[in-house]
Parts: structure tokens; sequence; C-alpha cells
């Protein structure tokens, strides 16, 4: 049999990546000391797998994985198919990831566009900031008024009747549609110079 | 080799898509799925540690899958050319968090790991494990690792593949996906272990 203890790799190799040998086997049974950091060794890589699967896990309940499947089905359902999407002017195409992900529901949006018109027409006449692009802004409001519908092709720019009875979820999924557009991919080149974090390290 | 059931799925649904069958083979997709998904985002949250970029990762990742399902060759395990598109998915979120980072107000943490308040009835099994101590000083010990480390280190015993077939997802030689694997063993021990 072995008579050398194991080294700190080898129980490693063992404990992750393959079986003992016949000489190991004997040594890990007579030899307390190794058996014993082999036994720590695979607690520790018990414990570590199973806190990593309860983190995803608890991020990652079944109902927010089965919206996650939702939408891939429905951004596929999407596919080879013009978007539409909402009026927002283009500059919102940029919108941190972040946001996107928010629940929310149409009228939630709605009232959004117009608190925000409401906020940018009282900052106009209380301050003459110089807001640019008045026009989008006034289409949303006079479409938002209207009809709780208000939505645009992205990248086309051509108006189009929406219908009216879109459930939530395929309602966020469109603005993610909006949001991979090539107008969004512009941004290419601004991310390819980006170093990742263990780049930079 | 035999084929591994997913292997032979996505091999069907390469197929339905070459033949014009594109409802019925997005139909076949959701069991794909829904097969990958729970290991999809275990690999992404351990990767990106913050629950909407890991969710956006593996949707991009589900969703370029099914966009390239023709260029899948079955001669590749399905699960190891999913992982790799996957961790590309991971990258691509993390270069778009350190530009958005830039812009940002500063934060204390750009994370939303998961609470660490003490544990109520309402938790559930994996909230009431994560809440505990150990469980904190192990995900900080794993947080700690470089990134190929961690990343190595979860598709190992994570996602529970060979060092082949992390090398083949992550396009290193095998001998660096071990380099790796120990670097990152050798200090969570350190970190971790009591006597
Ligand atoms: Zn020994």
């Amino acid at each position: 049999m072995t008579s050398r203890h194991l080294s700190d790799d080898r129980l490693i190799e063992l404990c992750m990546l393959e079986a003992p040998s016949m000489a190991e086997q004997q040594h890990l049974g007579s030899c307390c000391q190794c058996d014993a950091r082999r036994a720590r060794l695979l607690a520790l890589l018990d414990d570590v797998s199973d806190v990593a699967a309860a983190q995803a896990d608890a991020a990652f309940p079944p109902e927010r994985l089965a919206r996650q499947q939702a939408r891939i089905l429905s951004h596929l359902q999407h596919d080879g198919r013009p978007a539409r999407v909402i009026t927002f002017p283009a500059a919102h195409a940029y919108e941190p990831i972040a946001s996107r992900r928010r629940p929310g529901t149409r009228w939630i949006a709605a009232a959004a566009v117009a608190g925000l018109v409401i906020g940018l027409v009282a900052g106009r006449f209380g301050h003459d900031y110089s807001l640019g692009r008045p026009g989008p802004v006034r289409a949303i409001v006079a479409r938002a008024a209207g009809a709780p519908e208000f939505r645009a092709a992205g990248s086309s720019g051509t108006i189009r009747e929406a219908s009216t009875d879109l459930s939530d979820e395929e309602f966020l999924s469109e603005i993610e549609i909006a949001l991979d557009s090539p107008t969004a991919a512009a941004l290419q080149p601004l991310d390819d110079l980006t170093p990742l974090p263990w780049e930079v390290r | 080799m035999p084929l591994s059931r997913d292997s032979q799925l996505a091999a069907e649904i390469k197929a339905l898509v070459a033949g014009g069958e594109r409802d019925a083979a997005r139909d076949r997709y959701s069991d794909l799925v829904a097969r990958q998904q729970r290991r999809a985002v275990r690999i992404a949250y351990q990767y990106l540690r913050d629950a909407h970029d890991a969710d956006e990762a593996v949707q991009d990742a589900f969703v370029k899958v099914f966009t390239h399902i023709t260029s899948y060759r079955e001669d590749l395990p399905f699960e190891v050319w999913f992982t790799r598109i996957l961790v590309n998915a991971c990258l691509d979120l993390r270069k778009s968090r350190a530009r958005r980072l830039r812009w940002a107000v500063p934060m204390s943490s750009a994370t939303d790991t998961t609470p660490t308040d003490p544990p109520t009835r309402d938790q559930s099994p994996e909230q009431r494990l994560v809440s505990t101590e150990r469980a904190k000083e192990i995900a900080t010990a794993v947080e700690s690792l470089p990134g190929r480390q961690r990343t190595v280190f979860t598709l190992c015993h994570v996602a529970e593949q060979t060092t082949a077939e992390v090398s083949q997802a992550l396009g290193l030689s095998e001998a660096t996906v071990r380099v790796h694997l120990f670097r990152a063993v050798r200090k969570l021990r350190r970190l971790l272990e009591r006597e």
C-alpha cells in the first residue's frame, strides 16, 4: 500500500475529478488522517454547491422560471416579424437593462408618460429649459389620452394599429424586442471598448 | 457515444427548423428550455450575482440558441454548446453592467444578493439556508474568487460538467481549466475549512 500521505492537490482531484487508484483506496482505508482530510473537503464542496444552488433557487422560484420561459417563447414567436413598440422618443431605447424587468402594466406606463409630460410642461413654464423634441412628446400625450394602445414599429418608424387584447406579458416582451432593435445594436462598438472586470484586474 | 436526451431534442428541433416547421420547432423548444432552465439560472446567477442580470443572460442565451439552432452540431453534447452560449451571454451582461455603472451614480453594491434577514416561517427552505451565517461565509468566499476561477468552479462543481466539457464550453485547454479549478478549491479551503 502507499505509505505516503496524499497531497492536497491529489485530494482535490479525488474529490472532484477522478476515483482513487487501488493503492490510494487502501491508504485511505488505513490512514485516518487522509481519510478525515478527504471527508472534510467533500463536506466543504457539498456545502458550497448546496449554497450556490439555494441562492439561485431562492432568486428564481418556480413562478419566476415560468415567467422567464414565457418571455423566451414569446420572444421567439415574434422572431422574423416586425416588432410593434410604443412611440417613446428614440433615446428611451437606451434605458438601463435593470429598468426593463420591472413588472408593470400598460396603465402604469401610460401614467408614467403622462406624469413625465406634465413635469416637462410645468418645467418649461417655470424655467426656460430647452428640452428638445417637443413634437414626439406631444404626440405621445395625444395618443395616450385618446387610446391606451400607443405604439409604433421600432426601427422602421411607421405607426401601426395595435390590437387591444395584448396581455401585460406580451406588452413587456414587445418592449424587450424594441430594446433589441438595430438602434440598440448601435451601442455595440462602445460595448466592445469596455474592458471586462477581470481584464482590468 | 449515445446522444443525451437534450442533444436528441436539439437535433429534432434543428430538423424541424430546417424543414420550415418553425411552430412545431418552437413547441419542442419549450421542453428543452424547461429541461435546461434551472441549471442555466444557477450558472448565470453564480456568475453574475444579480438576479435581473442572470434572468436577462439566460433569456438571451435561450433566444440565441433557437435562432442559431441550425448551426448546432450533433457531435457536441447540447449542454456544452448551450453552456458556451450562456457564458458568452453572461460576459456580455457583465460588460453592459460595467458600462451602466460607469455612467450611474455610485452605489454601495451593484448586486441584489439574497436578503440576509433572520429566518422566518414564511421563507422557503432555500431562503432559510442562504440566510445562515455559514452560507454567508461561503457566498462571500465564492464571490472573492477571480472571474475565471469562479466560472470554472461553477461549471465543474455546480453544473457538474467534466473538465473536458468545461474546456470545450469555454474554449480553454483542459490543463488551464484544471489550473483554475485547483486554484479555486485551494482558495475556498483556505477561507472556509475548519479544523
Ligand atoms: Zn495518509
